[in-house]
Order: structure tokens, then sequence, then C-alpha cells
């Protein structure tokens, strides 16, 4: 744990800075009208990011999660479009998500391919996929039944918020406690090592693909509870936004560290900075800029503290 | 499915290789969507059989399943051989389909875009849905009408970037300066598109600025978007929606009172005015350089250099939403 908070810790000062200016010209930022919607949408981009660190300290990437996190969110609004209960319908967007994930995972894995690419094609195809299929038409009218899991609006807002929570805590734990942890640490520090120690790296590797796209299946139920339609284009540019806070949040884009602390302030500071710059009354061009800054300047710090670490 | 060396017309007339220039029932004319499953192009391909009928024309409708570039120069090239009068086409790609439009042109074959203009040499005539003037003025207008003249509003934007979206916002700002000295845009904000992100922008601004008595939007995931954060917000009817999009997104807004208006043209006479502008330069009333055209049904329509424009957007709202279906 104590490895985890020192990671966090650039991190934790940007957003405590961040927070103390919101705070100071802006405290409506804290209001609950702002803060309930903003950690309920937050919620779905935290489960993402929990997956993408896992696959990322196994020294891997998925660039395909927006179009797995849209197709998961057309499927299960067309599920409960069609009178399928959330009970149901939920857990099938988990499982087409790990199906989704397991196939990057065996291209990956299995054809020892590197995901980077496998996942850029995944992502075209799951785009076009959908453009085909929806022709940009929004999955509408969802029973209102669905909407925020059926707790009404301010309890269902809450509850997106602490379901994010719980995964994110339940990734942290198995991280550092289980022996699949371990693994995957092992697996992206030293591949060839791990594997005369006897670790099944390519397992891992396939592993940690499918979690994340039962993660990011998940996700989208968390999103599409949100809302009562579903936007085919949803999730375009999460893989950027779930990246960033993985790097922001001190992952190693080499594998081997990271921990789930650091990457979910990641994914809060990266989140908050849009509607902050709408209540500092910054002009939007600066966002891309200053998200620009962020992941340069925690990527620079982490690379400046690498000699410090011993050398195998 | 290429349609590359083999079926190529070459120098010789391969129209009337194949016999049929169709002159039995009066002209042929074929209408090209930028997809064809798609309501909004099912649509307007319902306004061209309204003319079609009206003029004894002969339609063909054909187009890409999705939007592809090549499939429509593909189906340009099968109209070419097959030996159509007039051509109509809502180009995926202004560039692509380009070329093969002047060949058709160079075979006598009149062609008029529709929707969404070729190179302005690659066609006869353009049939404008709207200008930048005439969305801006309109949405301006609106906006100045539910906020009684005076009060603040903010402009939820596609991108920062995109041509169509940069016009839009200037025409705004023009209408707004000098027609509606009361009003103020107090925000601009991107959404990329999405909806999800346009409702995050809205429940930002209506935090940051409880004052706002508007929400424009000005690309269409962001109409209902904005509407979803201003009802979940608990402030429908205290501050207003309106923008340019779909009114099928939007219908169910607009019957709950969240938005007051969605402006867009009528999609239907959008393709009833390709068809009679291509009839119209078969039969030789329409050339180039005239400034009024016979729009049948419609009236009279304006022309401007080599674009016929359909007129003033529409105004959707909870009153007459229901009578569209796209």
């Amino acid at each position: 744990m104590s490895t985890d908070l020192r990671r966090a810790r650039p991190v934790a000062l940007v957003l405590g800075v961040l927070a103390v200016i919101l705070a100071v010209t802006a405290p409506g930022f804290f209001s609950r009208a702002q803060l309930a919607p903003f950690l309920a949408g937050t919620a779905p981009v935290l489960v993402v990011a929990c997956g993408m660190a896992v696959l990322m300290v196994t020294r891997e990437v998925d660039v395909s999660v927006g179009s797995q996190f849209a197709l998961c969110s057309v499927l299960l609004g067309l599920l409960l479009g069609e009178g399928c209960p959330p009970a149901l319908g939920i857990p099938a967007a988990v499982a087409a998500g790990a199906l989704l994930g397991a196939v990057n995972g065996a291209l990956a894995a299995g054809l020892r391919l590197p995901g980077l690419v496998v996942t850029l094609g995944t992502l075209a195809i799951g785009r076009e996929a959908l453009r085909w299929a929806r022709e940009g038409r929004f999955v509408q009218d969802l029973p209102p039944s669905v909407q925020w899991l059926g707790l009404g609006q301010s309890l269902g807002q809450w509850a997106l918020a602490l379901a994010a929570l719980a995964v994110a805590t339940a990734v942290s734990l198995g991280l550092q406690g289980l022996m699949a942890g371990r693994w995957v640490h092992a697996a992206g520090s030293d591949p060839a090592a791990a594997a005369t120690v006897g670790v099944p790296v390519r397992r891992v590797t396939f592993g940690a693909f499918t979690l994340l796209g039962a993660l990011t299946g998940l996700a989208a139920a968390l999103n599409v509870a949100r809302f009562t339609d579903v936007d085919p284009k949803t999730g375009a540019g999460l893989e950027m936004q779930v990246i960033a806070a993985a790097l922001i949040g001190g992952v190693s884009i080499e594998g081997g560290r990271g921990g789930i602390l650091g990457v979910s302030l990641g994914v809060l500071l990266l989140a908050a900075l849009s509607p902050a710059l709408v209540f500092l009354g910054i002009p939007p061009e600066w966002e891309r800029v200053l998200q620009g800054a962020i992941v340069l300047a925690s990527v620079a710090g982490g690379t400046r503290r690498a000699p410090g670490r011993p050398t195998p | 499915m290429s349609c590359a060396a083999g079926c190529k017309p070459a120098d010789a007339p391969a129209a009337s290789a194949d016999g049929t220039r169709d002159k039995a029932g009066g002209p042929t004319i074929a209408l090209m969507p930028k997809s064809k499953g798609n309501g909004y192009f099912v649509a307007a391909k319902r306004g061209a059989e309204d003319a079609a009928s009206e003029l004894g024309v002969k339609l063909l409708f054909d187009g890409p399943t999705e939007p592809d570039p090549a499939r429509q120069n593909e189906i340009v090239e099968t109209w070419i051989t097959r030996g159509v009068d007039a051509i109509a086409v809502a180009c995926e790609n202004r560039e692509a389909v380009s070329s093969s439009l002047r060949k058709a042109r160079a075979r006598g074959i009149k062609v008029v875009t529709y929707d969404a203009d070729a190179l302005p040499d690659a066609r006869d005539f353009f049939v404008n849905q709207a200008t930048p003037e005439g969305i801006g003025n309109a949405l301006v207008d609106e906006a100045a009408r539910l906020l009684g003249g005076r009060g603040r509003y903010a402009v939820i934007t596609g991108s920062l970037t995109a041509g169509n979206m940069i016009e839009w916002q200037k025409a705004i700002e023009r209408r707004n300066a000098d027609r509606h000295p009361g009003l103020q845009r107090i925000a601009l904000r991107p959404c990329d598109d999405l909806k999800d992100r346009a409702f995050a922008e809205t429940t930002a601004i209506l935090n940051a600025h409880p004052d706002v008595g508007l929400i424009m939007a000005i690309c269409s995931p962001a109409v209902p978007g904005a509407a979803e954060a201003v009802k979940q917000a608990g402030k429908a009817g205290k501050v207003r929606v309106i923008g340019l999009g779909l009114p099928g997104e939007n219908r169910r807004y607009l019957h709950e009172g969240v938005t007051d208006t969605v402006i867009l043209w009528k999609v239907k006479d959008l393709g009833y005015l390709a068809v009679q502008a291509a009839h119209a330069c078969l039969e030789g009333r329409l050339r180039a350089g005239a400034t009024r055209h016979d729009g049948g049904r419609l009236g009279e329509v304006r022309v401007a250099d080599g674009q016929i424009l359909l007129g003033e957007p529409f105004l959707f709202t909870r009153a007459n939403v229901d009578q569209f279906d796209f």
C-alpha cells in the first residue's frame, strides 16, 4: 500500500491544487447539483481505467475500449428496449465486453501480436460495425424503470459512484494481494524471468484483456443507467482518457508497476478539467493543452524517478 | 462489387449499346442518398417520389447501405452506363464523387447535388437546404422570442474546428449583435458530437452560471444531451433548450416541455426540390445564371451562385413534431 500511496502523490498534489482553486473561486463546483452528476458520470470511466491499469501493468495496452464500450451500450439498450430486465441485461453487457476483450487477448497473447496493433484494428472494426448497424440512430426511449437502476435519480447517482469505488477497491486489493496480482506485476516487469519461475505470462495477458473487456461492459451498463437513450457514438475517445489517467496515476508505460489509487485520482483529475474550465471561465481551447501538459509532466516525473530504482 | 475496367463505358455511347434510354414514359431521374437506410434520406426520398409523380418522371433510388464515397462513385458509373437523364446526389465526400459526376455531365446527363455539395464544376446546381445565415438567424430569433428579448444563453457546439460549425457560430454572433442586443452569450462549449459529453457540459454550465436562461445546441446529438441535463437538474421550463437537430431524437423532450424548439429544414421538401430542379434542368427551364426557380408546390424559390435555396429553416415544436417521422 505504501508504494501505491507514493505513486499517487504527484497526481494527488495537482488534484489538490485544482480543488483549492475551485473552492476559492468557484465553490459552486462542490454543490450537490454539480458533484452528484459529475461523480455518476465519472464512475464508468473509473471502472474502465481500473481494467486498463491492470493491462498496462502487464506491459500491454488496449485502444479499442471506446468501441467495446459503445457496442456493449447499444447491445444493452436494445435488450432493455425489448423488455429484458436489467438483472439479465447488465450481466449480458459484462459478458459481451468480456468476449470482446477475450478476442483482443487471444490475438495478442495467442498469436503474439502487439496489443496496440490488434486493438487499433478492433477499434476500427467495432466503430464501423456500429455505424453500419445504427447509422447514427440512438437507441431511444428505454423503459424509465431502467434509469438509475430503478433507484431514482439522487440515490442512483450515488449508487453508480459507489459501484465504481467498489470495483476500484476490489481491483486494487486483487492487484496487491492475490497470486494473480503478483503474476500481473511479474509478467509486466520481466516476462522472460517471470516465465522461468512458472508464471503463465500469456495466460496472464489474455486474462488482463478479458478483465478489461468485462469491466468495460460493466462501465457501459453504469453509463446507460444515467440516461434513457443510447448514442451509438458513446465512448469515443474513452481509450485516451483512461490511458492518460493511468499514466498520470503512476502506471508505467513499460509495465511492471502501477496502483489503482493513483489511477483513480488521475481519472478524477482529467474528468474535472472540463467542468473546471466552465466554472473558471477559461476558453475551451485550453482543455486539450492542459490535458497534454498534465500527462507530459506526470510521465516526465515518472522517468525522473526511475533511475532511483535498483537496476536489475 | 467493383465496376472497374469491365463495365466502364469507354468512348462509345454505352448507354445506347444496351438500348434503353427509356424515353417511353418520360425522363429518368436517379436519386442518391448518402446512405439508404438513414431515416433522414428515407424522408427525402418520399418528397422525391411526390415530385416524380407530379412531373411524370421515372425515379431511380439507390445509394450505399452505409456512407461510402467509393460506392457512390460506382453507382454513378452504373447510372451513366444505364443512360439516365439526370442525377441528384447527396455527396458523402465533396472531392471523391466529383470526378464521376463530371463524367456524367460530359455525357449530357444533368447533375444536381442536394444536402451536401460536390465541387461546383461537377454539377449544374446544388439544392442548398440552409445557409449559415438562415440557421443562425432562426436560432437567435427563437432564443430572443423565448427569453423575451433579454437574457443569457450558452452554446454547445459539436467542435471548435469543424467548418460548418464555425460558420454557424459566426452567423449566431452576427444576428445577436445586429438584432438582439439584449441577449448575451456567456459560454461556448464543444461536445465532440457526443450526447454524453453535451450532457456533462450543460450540467457544468447550469451550475456555473445559475442565471443562464437558454441552452442553444448546434450539433444534433447535443440537443437531447442538453435537454437531459436540464431535465435532471430539475430546471425544465426554467432553462429553455433549443437547437439544430433531428425531430425524432427530440420528440420526447419536446412533449415533456424540456426542449422548446428544434430547428431543421423539411427534409421531404429537400428531396422534392432536388427532383424538381433536375427536371427543370432537363427541360431547359433552369439554366446557369438563373435567379429564380419554379419549385412546384413549394412555389418560387431563390437561386444564387448555382445554389437553389430551399428557404428558411423549419421550426419543430411540440405542436407539429408528430407529423414527422425522421
